[in-house]
């Protein structure tokens, strides 16, 4: 485990979450986990395992049917719509597969995104986007569109806005699926060096190589967790 | 969520999709522009009549028979007013004068060398030509061989007449009367005040002595005098009150009430009833009509809501990524009513100036005169922007609900 001392920023405790599709999937079931402050964890498990789910859960984007989500102190299986909202917006950074940059938006708007649902002024976030790119190394990039970008490019893109906030969890989902292996690796660097400031980091994958970037792995299969692999401090 | 962001947001939205936001702008065009076309209109028309209406002596009560199931101005045909009711109106508290018309049948008007057939001349008494409209020359007198003719009539034949001249009336029973004109005017008080538009040729001639027509007075019992019509001209401050003297006069105690048969009603009216009653008429024909362009609206209304649905539709995935990165679903909400709302406001914009443009055209093309609707107007401004909001609630609350999850996963 990470630092023993360091008090869990995410708490899940027997978490239960089915869906209904065509018939029903038991995308969760009975899942207890916890990150600490400042943790590096991976998720482990073949597609269809739920650990995208459990991403979804921990950012604010589902709720579980059963159990608890507590994250930052915060319940989410009994917040608003509107206190999810908050928590997606400054609890938590995504990073997707997709990318999921908005396609009109130049890379700066992109990245001021959230600053826009969290009130910030036009002049303050669009500094706050810009020095965020130059930390990704795109300073030369910032009013051009998805389109004009490289995959490597759109995805440094999507870890600045995760960024943006400053929220104290980054939640990537195959964050080097849609890039070559190189840009892939510098994409990890990337995470390596936001853990390194001290951000917790959860990161769902599919590929031990990318896997082994964090401290430990948490294996899942069929909605529960078969093993949690300590890799040791990094 | 700040609505300034969301309105620039909105704005970009819109003007990604330039051509499908001018089209649906367009419908909303269309119908705020028939509205206000159609509003502007019919209030030229009828400031343009009532205008009219205010120039003709406010201060006169017209009385005449009307048919009882008709509120049409027209039928003063029945020489019901005997000379007993003249005179007794005359005695009202408030009248300054009564001036009673009648027609008389003519078959030919002769001037110089220059014959006009006619049908009718009128006639009447010299306070006709009170209200000071006479152009040229002087009122007739009772009993003389004379007549005053309107200015239409002056110009009716091929040398314009002039004071002095002589005209030969060929009565309708066979004889015939010299006349000499002794007034030009424009306009008399005893003529109804509805003859519309451009005034008819009239001839005037006094009512001794050529009037003939007629009736036993049932009060006094000898053979009177009697009038399809007259006019009473009223004290200006005491117009109401001797409207309804008058009123009163006529359904208890006149020859014409006891002569008139059972479908018929006597009425008296000044020409502010006029006026009411035929701002009623235009304001009704208006209301059908610009109802009618309404219609034109509602279909515009129609294409936003449509189009806000197809535009969830295809943005599903934006809206969520936005709930990805801290949107609530009254920002998703905000920006899709904004949107919807600013395209009912460009259609505002764009259709109020056009209505007013059409409008000013179809006043020139019917000759009245351009008057605002400025209700009407702000009206549509405001239907224009309700549009856009009610027709981009539905959608819009369909973004707000978007399951992010889902909407991530929307190709």
């Amino acid at each position: 485990m990470g630092s023993a001392s360091a008090a869990p920023v995410v708490e899940l405790a027997d978490v239960r979450k089915t869906y209904y599709v065509g018939g029903v999937v038991e995308a969760m079931a009975g899942v207890s986990l916890s990150l600490d402050a400042g943790s590096y964890t991976a998720v482990m498990g073949p597609s269809g395992s739920g650990k995208s789910t459990l991403l979804n859960l921990v950012g604010g984007l589902d709720t579980p049917d059963e159990g608890r989500v507590t994250v930052d102190g915060r319940d989410l299986s009994t917040a608003s719509e509107d206190e999810l909202a908050a928590v997606r917006g400054t609890d938590v950074g995504f990073v997707f597969q997709t990318f999921n940059l908005m396609p009109r938006l130049t890379a700066v708007e992109n990245v001021a995104l959230p600053l826009v649902f969290d009130g910030w002024g036009r002049a303050d976030r669009t500094e706050r986007a810009r020095e965020l790119l130059e930390d990704v190394g795109l300073g030369d990039r910032l009013s051009h569109l998805p389109t004009e970008l490289s995959g490597g490019q759109r995805q440094r893109v999507a870890i600045a806005r995760a960024l943006a906030t400053d929220p104290a969890i980054i939640l990537a989902d195959e964050p080097t699926g849609n890039v070559d292996t190189e840009t892939g690796d510098r994409i990890m660097a990337l995470l390596g060096e936001l853990h390194a400031d001290g951000h917790t980091i959860l990161l769902v994958t599919h590929e031990r190589r990318i896997a082994e970037h964090a401290e430990r792995i948490v294996h899942v299969r069929d909605g529960t967790i078969e093993r949690i692999e300590d890799l040791g401090d990094r | 969520m700040n609505p300034r962001e969301a309105v620039s947001m909105a704005v970009r939205s819109i003007r990604s999709h330039r051509l499908r936001s001018v089209l649906t702008v367009l419908g909303i065009v269309i119908g705020i522009a028939s509205v206000v076309t159609f509003a502007t209109f019919g209030a030229s028309v009828e400031a343009e009549v009532l205008g009219d209406l205010e120039g003709s002596g406010a201060n006169n009560v017209y009385v005449f028979a009307s048919p009882e199931d008709d509120d049409g101005f027209d039928r003063a045909v029945q020489p019901l007013f005997t000379a007993y009711d003249v005179n007794q109106i005359r005695d009202i508290d408030g009248v300054r004068a009564v001036v009673p018309q009648g027609i008389v049948q003519v078959s030919a008007v002769t001037h110089g060398n220059e014959t006009v057939a006619r049908q009718q001349v009128t006639a009447t008494v010299p306070e006709t030509f009170s209200n000071g409209s006479t152009v040229a020359g002087r009122p007739f007198e009772l009993g003389a061989a004379e007549a005053v003719v309107n200015e239409e009539a002056a110009t009716g034949f091929r040398e314009n007449l002039s004071v002095g001249d002589e005209l030969r009336l060929e009565l309708s029973d066979g004889g015939a009367r010299n006349v000499t004109v002794v007034g030009i005017v424009n306009g008399t008080a005893g003529e109804l005040p509805v003859g519309g538009f451009g005034q008819q040729p009239r001839i005037y001639v006094p009512a001794d002595p050529f009037y003939r027509t007629v009736v036993e007075s049932p009060t006094v019992g000898v053979n009177q005098l009697a009038y399809p019509q007259v006019t009473v001209v009223a004290d200006p401050a005491r117009t109401e009150a001797v409207e309804q003297s008058v009123a009163a006069y006529l359904a208890n105690e006149s020859d014409a009430g006891q002569l008139k048969s059972d479908d018929v009603e006597l009425v008296a009216r000044t020409s502010g009833d006029f006026a009411e009653q035929i701002g009623d008429v235009i304001g009704q024909i208006t209301r059908f009509v610009t109802g009618i362009a309404v219609i034109a609206l509602v279909v515009g209304a129609i294409g936003i809501a449509n189009i806000m649905l197809v535009s969830v539709t295809e943005r599903t995935r934006e809206i969520g990524i936005m709930k990805a990165v801290g949107a609530r679903n009254r920002d998703v909400m905000q920006l899709f009513l904004f949107e919807a709302a600013l395209l009912g406001l460009a259609g505002s914009a764009v259709g109020v100036p056009l209505g007013l443009v059409v409008g000013w055209a179809a006043t020139r093309y019917a000759e009245v005169s351009f008057a605002l609707a400025p209700v009407w107007m702000a009206l549509a401004v405001a239907v224009g922007v309700l549009v856009g909001v009610v027709s981009g609630l539905y959608p819009a609350w369909r973004a707000a609900r978007v399951d992010p999850i889902d909407a991530l996963r929307h190709e």
